[in-house]
């Protein structure tokens, strides 16, 4: 089947099963291999990347529901300011350890305050509640939104 | 022959499944699991399917003029929770429903299909009497999700039929939610409850309980409801009302939790409701 969507901007027509994991049209596909696969049952949020600016399990979204929508992965998003002012964050708050998580908290992050540009501590914990990091333990991360939501004021 | 079907009207999906016997595929985060082989393999399907994702005039929520509320079957639990038409009970329970990125891609239609014990959306659903509009080519039929959910994954739905839309009622019940998990975020219950109740003159006119994950479809009876309505909160003996739930829930033992424990928690529950009921603290 015919599909057709955007992928970071550019438009993307594959001949591809609609059953196909987006997860696997992204990395196997269109060889993007920023977006992760951790636990491939949607729990642990390694391999999110936004669907019309909100965020999604690639690994359960079967490529047909993007069809004419905008996806953008972490190779889209890291050639924006606003990824230069995540990324700067959770680096001095040493909020990245061996940056598996670490694409899917961005982009998550970068949905949040696109919608809520000063979240406070619950509204970023509820925010980033489906992605697992097994490094940093959550206050490191959790400190970098927090320093990009005061300094947003 | 296995045949992917992608259609984007209402209409061209009935025709698809008037020939054909399909899984009903909306948000992908129940059904991409269950037929998941391995990373860079497709899902396997023993029977084709059809995606509903792309038939945008199921996306809404809008209010008829009585009141009711009505959720087409491509909307997502995001759009459920943000929306102003929906009873905060429904958002309630909603927003612990598995995790943000679910919740942006899953739909209520399909939890309800998925039909498990544990589907969190069926306790308000079936405590409120929700019903569900299944339309096919020539007729549609109304009926109340407790009615539609048979057992385990199994559900009244015939080949040619899918879920239009799911109808809810405005609610002037105070609610009583408790979801237990093993952890706040992304956990499948291993008990829920949801009990309901409105007070007049001292004397219970409506008292509902519905309980998940504790049998084969969600808990509720009408018998026990009535036994306990148009008397003071104060008359209701807690170990008759607990023994009466007990009696008719029997939990499993699973990877969640244990037969025994969940029990246990749901008289602790049940005690905890009437607590509050009752005007004690909760």
């Amino acid at each position: 089947m015919e599909i057709r969507f955007t992928l970071n901007n550019q438009e993307v027509v594959l001949d591809v099963n609609p059953s196909m994991r987006l997860l696997d049209v992204i990395r196997k596909e269109l060889h993007l291999t920023g977006t992760k696969e951790g636990c491939g049952e949607g729990e642990c949020g390694a391999c999110t990347v936004l669907v019309n600016d909100e965020p999604y399990n690639s690994c359960l979204t079967p490529v047909i529901n993007v069809l004419d929508k905008k996806v953008m992965t972490i190779e889209g998003f890291r050639e924006t300011k606003e990824y230069r002012i995540i990324a700067d964050a959770f680096a001095s708050m040493g909020a990245s350890q061996c940056g598996f998580c670490t694409p899917g908290m961005i982009l998550v992050t970068h949905a949040l305050l696109k919608k809520n540009p000063h979240p406070n501590e619950e509204e970023i914990r509820f925010a980033l509640a489906g992605n697992l990091c097994r490094c940093t333990g959550y206050q490191a991360i959790v400190n970098a939104v927090l320093k990009i939501s005061e300094e947003n004021k | 022959m296995i045949k992917h079907f992608a259609p984007t009207s209402l209409n061209e999906a009935l025709d698809i499944l008037e020939n054909n016997d399909c899984y009903i595929m909306s948000g992908g985060t129940d059904l991409m699991v269950q037929k998941h082989v391995s990373s860079g393999l497709l899902p396997k399907f023993d029977k084709s399917v059809l995606y509903m994702m792309n038939i945008k005039e199921l996306d809404y929520i809008n209010q008829d003029d009585k009141g009711n509320i009505h959720i087409g079957a491509t909307t997502r639990y995001v759009e459920i929770e943000n929306s102003s038409l929906i009873p905060a009970i429904y958002k309630e329970v909603i927003k612990e429903i598995a995790s943000p990125n679910i919740r942006n891609m899953a739909t209520l239609a399909g939890n309800i299909a998925n039909a498990s014990p544990a589907g969190d959306s069926l306790v308000p659903i079936i405590l409120n009497d929700a019903s569900l509009i299944l339309a096919s080519k020539n007729i549609e039929r109304e009926l109340l999700v407790k009615d539609f959910i048979l057992g385990v994954r199994k559900i009244d739905r015939k080949a040619n039929e899918l879920i239009k839309e799911i109808i809810i009622k405005p609610q002037e019940l105070n609610y009583f939610y408790k979801k237990v998990g093993s952890r706040k975020s992304e956990s499948i219950s291993k008990i829920s409850f949801l009990g309901a109740y409105r007070i007049e003159n001292d004397l219970i006119k409506d008292l509902r309980v519905a309980l998940g994950s504790v049998y084969i479809k969600v808990v509720r009876s009408l018998e026990i409801e009535n036994k306990y309505k148009n008397i003071s909160s104060k008359e209701i003996d807690d170990a008759q009302f607990v023994k009466d739930y007990l009696a008719l829930i029997d939990p499993i033992s699973d990877q969640r939790s244990t037969k025994e424990y969940r029990n246990q928690v749901a008289e602790n529950l049940l005690r905890a409701f009437l607590l509050e009921l009752k005007g004690g603290s909760k």
